[in-house]
Formats: structure tokens, C-alpha cells, sequence
């Protein structure tokens, strides 16, 4: 089954498309996680639509109407969370509720253009053009280049910042250098899974992933993995029973998060009974 | 004991406008052993960030070695609270060592040197053997000793801890304290602590932080000292032996 839908060059594309999206959705979801960014992450991939709405209403190009914007948004989040850690979360929400208003507002009133909610949230996987192959593989590289490049200095931000900024790790930089990285990685995969899929994908592998993971890198390539299955999983699924992909996809990541909360329960159980035995 | 290793003086310190140290002055000597006690939210741990440089003085300086804290960043070691960091988190004991060896070439990553060092701060606090666990599975102890083993990476000359036995047994405490009392052989240590009963035996100074502070390096307890230490009935530390003095005070 699986093997004929391989024919069609879109459901290769959705394939390949999904498994970059999982490369980087592991390796920035992590740190996401670790970091409990989660909120901030949301906050970047909606207030991301208002750079759409700004894109289409001042008609400049697309990335670079998105990719502006949005950076600007996470350098301001990133800019409160490190000024004031306790308000973070109220100035996130209320960046996050204008960006996504703004873009309304200005496709509203941009002339003869119709942009559809629905596809912003639940993207396309199943019409990813070849350029946008082509952006995935580029910010695949990037990624992975900063977080290897970067990864001790990653680490000891994210375990303990106090001590590595003690140690002349120059963390403010660092942070504010990876969390532009999370929003340009938002922007560019919500093209192509949409915006509940970037979010499904952030955070469920890596949060299964943390309780099996004895490192960050670990972490990383084990959320790759799971994510790349779910994916897969999710796209075969959605062929077969004709369901709308990204969802198909999310229920599947879902449905991993649930079985592994179980088996985990399990796990600590039978621990327990053993000990009382 | 010519001249002091720690200068602090005219120090003030404000968080939002509220004032959390007023005109704060001592002076701590090499391999002093400085017990800071008071009570919570009376200012300690803002003492120990402010010393070694975390956070910047509003008013006055401190002096380490005769420098800023930021220029002699290799010779201060820092424990930190263990509640602030976050126990899930997927890191081996050996990396949080490594940490203690920051910053690294990012090119060429850990050297040998960088390794070797974590090793002898590992061996040193009897932690070798547990050096691939992951930092959650160890106890409270085993915890404290790998974050004092990533202080010691750089083999500083001066060794801040805050709160090290918050999360151990009493047991553990006293094992603490020894292996600090070996520590102090060749290092200047500064401790918060709410264990003054043990502490008492090993202090070579005493350190009472509430908003002000009165530094204390001799056996002499003042009114002042008991006034200022806690608001409710505690152990007062006396240099070297313990003298154990009880007061209960009226206000509370």
C-alpha cells in the first residue's frame, strides 16, 4: 500500500518533507523542551501570521515578510524573558493574540487575495513543492551545524545558566542565537505541516523522548526518530483511510505520548510491586 | 593573612527598589572557613551572587585576589542551591562536571586536559564510579558532591556553596561538612547553612546576614550577633568548639 503511493511524486515529497521536519523539530524541540519554551514557541508560530498578513498587504516577499516578523517577535519574547522571567508568559500571550489579529486584519483588506486559515493551521504536507524541499534542507544543515557547534555551551544553559554564565559562556547571545533559530524553523516548517503540527512535533517526541535519554544528543536523534515514525505512520494512515494528513499525523504522535505515558506507569508499578514483594 | 582574599566594602544591593543589603563591608583571609547565616530572605544568597560577580553592586565593590570577580572567574568556585535546577533533565554526572571546564574551544570541543580534570574533581569527592548515572538517579548526597566536584573543575582557590545539605540526611550532612573541612586544607570556603550545631566545629568566622551584615572572626558573641541572626529560638555558633548558646527572642 505504502509502496504504491510511493509512486506519486507528492507523497515522496510529503515523506521527505516530514522527515526534515522531524530532523529539526528534534534537535529545537529538545532544547524547547528542556527550556520549557513551549509557550514561547507557540506564541512565535502564531504571532507569525500577522508577518503573512503583512507580507500580502504590503506585497513583499513572502519569506522575507514572514521570516522579518516573526524574528522580530521572538527577539522581543526572548528580550522579556531574560529581562523579566516572571512576566514572560503574560507579554508572550498578548504577542502572540496581536500577531495572529494583525494578520487577519490585513489579508482582510488585502485586494483579491483569500488565504486560508485552515491551511496555516494544518498545512499542506501533501503539496510541498520542490523549493520548499530545498528550504528544509538548508535549515536542516543549520540546524544541526549550531547544534553541534554550540552544544556544550547549549547545555550548560539550558541545565543550569546561572553557572554557565558564571563560567564566561556569553548565554544572553546564545539564547537570543538559538531562539531566532526556533523562530525561522517555525516559520519555514509551518509552510509546509502548518502550525498545530509544528507545535505536535516541538513537543511530543521530545517529551518522550527526555525519559529514555541519557544526554541532550540522545534526546535529539531519539525525538528525530519517533518523530520521523509518526510521521510516516501518520502519512500512511492518512493515505489508506483518506483523512486529512497533519491531523492523521498529530493523533498518531498522540497516541505514542498516551502509550508511553502507560508504559511507563507500568514500568514504575511493577518496580514498586517488585520492592513490596 | 597579610592581605585579605575577599574586600567587600560599602556594598549595597537593591532588587526592584527594595533594598536587600545596605552598606555591607568585611574582609574574609585565605583558607577562612565562613559560615553565612540568617534568615531566609535576609540576603545571603545575594551576598554570594554579588561576590563572585553574578550580580552587579549597586553601591561600594568587592574585591577578589584584589580584582573584579569576573577577572579571576577560574579561582571562585560555586555550588549552587540544588531546588533552582531542574532534576528531569537528561545530563550524566560526568557532563555536569564537564560543566565546571567551560567555555571550550567550539571547534575542537572537550580536550584532554578538560577531561582529565573532571576525572580528579570526581575522584576527589569519591564520585568516579558513578560518572555515566544520570544525574537524577543519584541521591541528595551523591547530587551535592557531583556539583561540588563541577566547582572544583578548575581547581579554584576560594569555594562559595549555598545551602549544600538543604536535601541530605543527617548523616550525609556531617560527611559533607568532613569533606569540606578537607577542602579548606587548601581553599578559602564560604558556606550558607542552616546547620549551625554542625557547622560550629569546623568555622573560622561567622557571618550574620540580615539586610546588613556583622562579620564575626573571633569567639566573641555580641547582643548584636543574637539580634540579628534569626527571629526565633537557634543555635549560635562560637569560633573553633562549640559554645551552645539557646536564646529564645520576644518578638516571636
Amino acid at each position: 500500500m505504502m509502496i504504491e503511493a510511493l509512486q506519486f511524486e507528492f507523497m515522496r515529497n510529503a515523506i521527505i518533507a516530514g522527515c526534515f521536519a522531524s530532523l529539526i523539530c528534534g534537535v529545537i524541540g529538545t532544547f524547547v523542551v528542556v527550556n520549557r519554551l513551549v509557550f514561547l514557541a507557540g506564541g512565535i508560530a502564531h504571532a507569525a501570521y500577522g508577518g503573512i498578513g503583512i507580507a500580502f498587504f504590503f506585497g513583499i516577499p513572502y519569506m522575507l515578510g514572514t521570516l522579518g516578523f516573526s524574528l522580530l517577535a521572538a527577539m522581543v519574547m526572548t528580550a522579556v524573558v531574560l529581562k523579566s522571567k516572571h512576566r514572560a508568559d503574560t507579554f508572550i500571550g498578548i504577542i502572540w493574540a496581536v500577531g495572529m489579529a494583525m494578520g487577519i486584519i490585513l489579508l482582510d483588506k488585502t485586494p483579491g487575495y483569500n488565504v486560508n486559515l485552515m491551511s496555516y493551521l494544518f498545512g499542506s504536507i501533501l503539496a510541498v513543492p520542490n523549493s520548499d524541499i530545498w528550504w528544509m534542507l538548508g535549515l536542516s544543515v543549520i540546524t544541526l551545524f549550531s547544534a553541534s557547534f554550540l552544544y556544550r555551551d547549549l547545555l550548560a544553559i539550558s541545565y543550569d545558566d546561572e553557572f554557565a554564565k558564571l563560567r564566561g559562556v556569553p548565554v544572553n547571545l546564545i539564547y537570543f542565537l538559538f531562539i531566532g533559530l526556533i523562530a525561522v524553523s517555525i516559520v519555514i516548517i509551518i509552510r509546509v505541516v502548518g502550525l498545530i503540527l509544528v507545535i505536535a512535533l516541538l513537543t511530543i517526541p521530545p517529551y518522550i523522548a527526555e525519559k529514555y535519554s541519557r544526554s541532550l544528543a540522545m534526546m535529539m536523534a531519539l525525538s528525530t526518530m519517533l518523530a520521523v515514525f509518526f510521521n510516516i505512520t501518520g502519512l500512511w494512515l492518512a493515505y489508506a483511510y483518506n483523512l486529512t494528513s497533519g491531523a492523521t499525523i498529530i493523533l498518531v504522535a498522540a497516541a505514542g505520548f498516551f502509550l508511553s505515558m502507560g508504559l511507563d506507569f507500568l514500568l514504575r508499578k511493577s518496580r514498586t510491586d517488585y520492592q513490596n514483594l | 593573612m597579610n592581605h585579605p582574599i575577599i574586600d567587600v566594602s560599602g556594598l549595597s544591593f537593591s532588587y526592584n527598589g527594595t533594598p536587600v543589603l545596605s552598606d555591607v563591608s568585611f574582609r574574609i583571609h585565605e583558607k577562612e572557613f565562613v559560615a553565612l547565616i540568617g534568615p531566609n530572605g535576609g540576603g545571603k544568597t545575594t551576598l554570594i551572587k554579588l561576590l563572585i560577580g553574578l550580580l552587579k553592586p549597586r553601591q561600594g565593590h568587592v574585591q577578589i585576589m584584589g580584582k573584579t570577580p569576573g577577572q579571576v572567574a577560574g579561582q571562585i568556585g560555586y555550588v549552587p542551591q540544588d531546588l533552582n535546577i531542574n532534576k528531569s533533565f537528561p545530563i550524566s554526572v560526568m557532563d555536569v562536571v564537564l560543566m565546571g571546564r567551560l567555555p571550550f574551544s567550539r571547534w575542537t570541543g572537550l580536550s584532554k586536559k578538560d577531561t582529565a580534570a573532571a576525572i580528579s574533581a570526581l575522584e576527589s569527592m569519591n564520585m568516579l564510579d558513578l560518572r555515566d548515572r544520570k544525574i537524577d538517579d543519584l541521591s541528595g548526597g551523591q547530587r551535592e558532591r557531583a556539583f561540588i566536584a563541577r566547582a572544583l573543575a578548575t581547581d579554584p582557590k576560594i569555594l562559595f556553596l549555598d545551602e549544600p545539605t538543604a536535601n541530605i540526611d543527617s548523616r550525609g550532612r556531617s560527611e559533607l561538612f568532613g569533606i569540606l573541612k578537607e577542602l579548606n586544607k587548601t581553599k578559602t570556603i564560604i558556606v550558607v547553612s542552616h546547620d549551625t550545631m554542625v557547622l560550629s566545629s569546623y568555622v573560622t568566622a561567622v557571618a550574620c546576614v540580615n539586610r546588613s551584615v556583622h562579620y564575626h572572626d573571633n569567639a566573641e558573641i555580641t547582643e548584636e550577633m543574637l539580634e540579628m541572626g534569626y527571629h526565633c529560638p537557634v543555635d549560635i555558633i562560637a569560633h573553633g568548639l562549640p559554645h551552645r548558646i539557646l536564646k529564645t527572642h520576644g518578638n516571636e
